[in-house]
């Protein structure tokens, strides 16, 4: 998956309006990041990425990139 | 363990019961918070649930349920060989509430007793117990699954309010040739801190320290007596067990998925149960979710989810299901099994 795709898919996840994510987004600011978001991205990962996220490695995750780098291998351009 | 088939038992009755009191999207409103009660509900499927009075217990709702279950089943109490009560909410620290309900069930002194302390596996646990009671030479056993979870949850935790139910029911098992019971369980006690009610055991008891609601990850307030879920960590291992879970109990029983009427699985959160449909293929229509009113009743869920969504159809008619419970532990289990006819009788509302 393209890092442009995996935004689309963020967005969509995040039931955000298309094109919300761009990359520098801090996720304490993004709506829609919650305890259920998490839930989200993991199936996320899992349905279209093919990887077990595991929860632990997104606790500290503070922005859109650092979710990037946790599916390292994954998205890339 | 590997899987196991048993031969010989047979589902006679599924009886459930709710207290009478209620809370809704009103008390989630006051509860504050990133989500609104509106999307919380959106994303749980649950839009009120029922919740013990103080006093109130798990076995209260195992006992009306029990009672009205033998209302309708042509037994005498002085048959039944074996009480089994599956909870995480026992009345007593000791004795069992087994012990308890025997007595206030008026059931036979040669009656077999015991408690098992399991949660969202522990109906499948306790069929599988049951199905080897009868190898053993029982012939009717009272499997007994029932919580007052919302007693052991910090008010001010905005993830674990909006969740979970209170419900009791009561399973009628008996001995009958011709029908078999397949099993799958496990356990990975490596995650038991994912899903724990840390301090009130022995390892930590309580204290006037453990009784102290703090604020903790994601502005949710509890002390170490209130239950903690870690909701991710939970959802990781549902979608890295559940799938192969149903996978080898439909090997064992030689059933398709098609061939399976319903997948009766416990009653997490609709989202979660939505997302384990898509990825194993199952059809809505085949996949009972019965959170809207109830919540996550954990042991109790999936009996509940019997007796309140399907009812009407196994009621007059032999159905094949699979049921798979998982959580708490982290602990799961699958059985697949023919059911019905069989004694449903309606809700029981506990004053």
């Amino acid at each position: 998956m393209t890092t442009a795709e995996f935004y689309k898919e963020l967005d969509s996840t995040l039931n955000l309006a298309p094109g919300t994510i761009k990359g520098d987004e801090s996720l304490l600011d993004l709506s829609g990041w919650d305890s259920m978001a998490l839930l989200m991205f993991i199936y996320m990962a899992d349905s279209k990425l093919g990887l077990a996220v595991k929860a632990s490695a997104l606790v500290n995750c503070k922005t859109v990139g650092d979710l990037v780098k946790v599916c390292e291998g994954k998205v890339q351009d | 363990m590997a899987g196991s088939s048993i031969a010989g038992v047979v589902i006679r009755g599924i009886a459930s019961a709710v207290p009478e009191g209620t809370q809704g999207l009103k008390e989630l409103a006051e509860l504050g918070g990133g989500s609104t009660p509106e999307k919380t509900m959106e994303v749980t499927g649950i839009r009120s649930r029922h919740v013990c009075r103080p006093g109130q217990t798990a076995s209260d709702l195992c006992f009306a349920a029990t009672e009205t279950l033998l209302k309708d089943l042509p037994w005498g109490r002085d048959t039944v060989e074996a009480l089994i009560f599956v909870s995480q909410t026992f009345d007593y620290v000791a004795p069992a509430t087994s012990c308890c309900l025997q007595a206030r069930l008026g059931l036979p002194k040669s009656c077999a007793a015991f408690d098992v302390a399991l949660g969202c596996s522990g109906y499948v646990y306790g069929l599988w117990i049951a199905s080897s009671l009868m190898l053993a030479g029982c012939r009717r056993v009272l499997l007994l699954a029932g919580e007052s979870t919302t007693r052991i949850i910090s008010p001010l935790d905005r993830a674990a309010v909006p969740l979970f139910g209170d419900a009791g029911t009561a399973t009628a098992l008996e001995r009958e040739e011709g029908h078999v019971m397949h099993f799958d369980l496990g356990t990975d006690g490596a995650g038991f801190e994912h899903l724990i009610i840390p301090a009130g055991g022995h390892r930590t008891p309580r204290s006037s320290q453990t009784a102290v609601r703090t604020p903790r990850e994601g502005g949710n307030v509890r002390s170490d007596e209130d239950l903690y879920m870690n909701g991710p960590e939970v959802f990781s291992f549902t979608l890295r067990e559940v799938p192969p879970l149903l996978d080898r109990i439909l090997a064992r029983a030689g059933w398709t998925k098609e061939q399976v009427d319903f997948f009766v699985m416990h009653q997490a959160n609709k989202w979660m149960l939505d997302q384990l449909g898509k990825r194993l293929g199952i059809p809505a229509a085949s996949l009972p979710i019965a959170l809207e009113g109830f919540g996550n009743t954990v042991s109790a869920s999936i009996p509940l989810a019997i007796t309140h969504s399907i009812r009407p159809v196994i009621g007059e008619k032999t159905r094949r299901l699979v049921l798979a419970g998982f959580g708490v532990g982290l602990s799961w289990g699958a059985a697949a099994l023919e059911v019905g006819p069989i004694v449903l009788p309606e809700l029981a509302i506990v004053p």
